[in-house]
């Protein structure tokens, strides 16, 4: 089934280097990533909770990110520490748009689609709970699991707004922006092949457009110095660089380049037809780079 | 409905469980129906808020404790706190009522085992009996470890 399914990614044979890799990485299971939170207990204690439980798990280089290699259960989620809201679930392509956003103590930070709260609460244990995080989503079950998750994890900075991304008004400036724009889902096929959609031409051109829409509103309640990280979890070029050129032509915004110590190569040069100029500047999340999901990343700031 | 700003909330916190006041000065307190809300970020005036930092009370004959916030601020508490032990730490967080003679009055009670706030508790003194607040999405599976 799943090899039926794998079918659908070689038409990105040719912009995915080591692609046969990439595809052998993807009949997988993707191991389960996790990351503590420091708010409520120090890492080497919840760790050592943990590894006295039956958990055998591998810190990532230096990063508060941890691979279980090994656990007594058959979630993760099933510990007491769990419940008392010691850790997050999250893989280590997740958590590499927070990483690029930078999140500093005191800021004001929009999140313009944070369900279920992966990214919005990481951004709240790196500012230690200070500054405000406006987190936004549009769905009500969605914001249920991004309340659910907030509690949990003892997040106090979070004011969660039920808005559409793509036009509402948020009320003011952020000195950061997070659009992890909702997207084709690709990134996230090793999680989930059974339930694997995906997109064809007219979807990835559907959520390009929406994706553009979202983009054009990002800068509308961005700060003149401030910056915005466009994310997503998927390749598709109309969906990543494309609405990326779209904001350096339109919206008059230029790519940072960024450093990250998360394995990544650059971003897609040319697509059916498109040039991207700022390809390089691009920040793409294989799975078979670090045994992870996939994800883009780009950096704007205003010209 | 609105979120209305009342910070005299901070009071319950610091009679109650003795919480001292430079910690509960972290967080403005925020009312909207029978909830109070805890925040700790800067001030944002912004339309269309679902959630407001983080459910601390809810109103009522009695005002109650929420378990989220008591993870937060019960580590502070040097009052009307109760340590268990292992065994009845776990049969706590199954959301089980335990009979056990302890030093605090009765009400609500921020309940811990060692480091861990584990929640809420309601403890009826006259019966030596603790009853488990913790709401059942946080309780303790069989087969969780």
């Amino acid at each position: 089934m799943e090899e039926e399914k794998l079918k659908y990614f070689e038409k990105y044979r040719e912009i995915i280097r080591d692609f046969d890799n990439f595809l052998e990485t993807l009949k997988t299971p993707q191991p389960y990533w996790f990351r503590v939170n420091t708010l409520k207990i120090q890492e080497e204690k919840l760790i050592e909770r943990l590894e006295t439980k039956g958990f055998r798990v591998e810190r990532f280089r230096g990063l508060n990110a941890y691979r279980i290699l090994e656990m007594p259960v058959k979630h993760p989620g099933a510990t007491v520490e769990y419940s008392l809201g010691y850790y997050y679930i999250q893989d280590l392509s997740s958590m590499a748009p927070v990483l690029a956003l930078d999140p500093q103590p005191g800021e004001r930070i929009l999140d313009m689609a944070a369900a279920p709260g992966s990214k919005s609460t990481m951004i709240a244990e790196l500012m230690n709970n200070s500054g405000t995080i406006v987190a936004n989503d549009i769905s009500v079950d969605r914001i249920k699991s991004l309340a659910a998750n907030i509690e949990r994890l003892g997040i106090t900075n979070i004011i969660v707004t039920k808005k559409d991304a793509r036009n509402a008004n948020f009320d003011g400036k952020f000195d950061k922006i997070l659009l992890d724009a909702p997207c084709s889902g690709e990134g996230t096929f090793r999680k989930n092949p059974w339930g694997f959609q995906g997109a064809d031409e007219k979807g990835h051109s559907i959520l390009g457009r929406q994706q553009k829409m979202m983009l054009r509103n990002a800068v509308r309640h961005l700060s003149e110095d401030g910056i915005i990280v466009y994310s997503t979890c998927t390749y598709s070029p109309i969906e990543n660089e494309s609405v990326v050129k779209y904001g350096v032509e339109n919206l008059n915004l230029k790519v940072l380049k960024i450093e990250l110590s998360i394995p990544h190569l650059e971003g897609v040069k040319e697509w059916d037809g498109e040039k991207y100029e700022m390809y390089e500047k691009c920040i793409r999340i294989y799975p078979h780079l670090v045994d992870t999901g996939g994800m883009f990343i780009a950096v704007l700031a205003k010209q | 409905m609105q979120f209305l700003q009342n910070n005299s909330y901070r009071i319950y916190f610091i009679e109650r469980f003795g919480i001292p006041e430079h910690v509960l000065n972290t967080y403005t307190f925020w009312e909207r129906g029978r909830k109070v809300w805890a925040f700790s970020g800067e001030l944002w005036d912004i339309n269309g808020v679902e959630v407001f930092g983080i459910k601390a009370l809810t109103k009522g004959r009695d005002l109650k404790p929420s378990t989220a916030f008591l993870r937060i601020v019960g580590k502070y508490a040097k009052k009307n706190v109760i340590f268990l032990d292992d065994n009845n730490t776990l049969a706590f967080l199954r959301g089980r009522e335990l009979n056990i003679d302890y030093p605090a009055d009765g009400g609500y009670v921020v309940v811990r085992r060692k480091d861990d706030v584990l929640g809420c508790g309601f403890y009826v003194k006259k019966e030596k009996r603790l009853i488990s607040l913790i709401p059942s999405k946080y309780r303790l599976q069989e087969t969780w470890v």
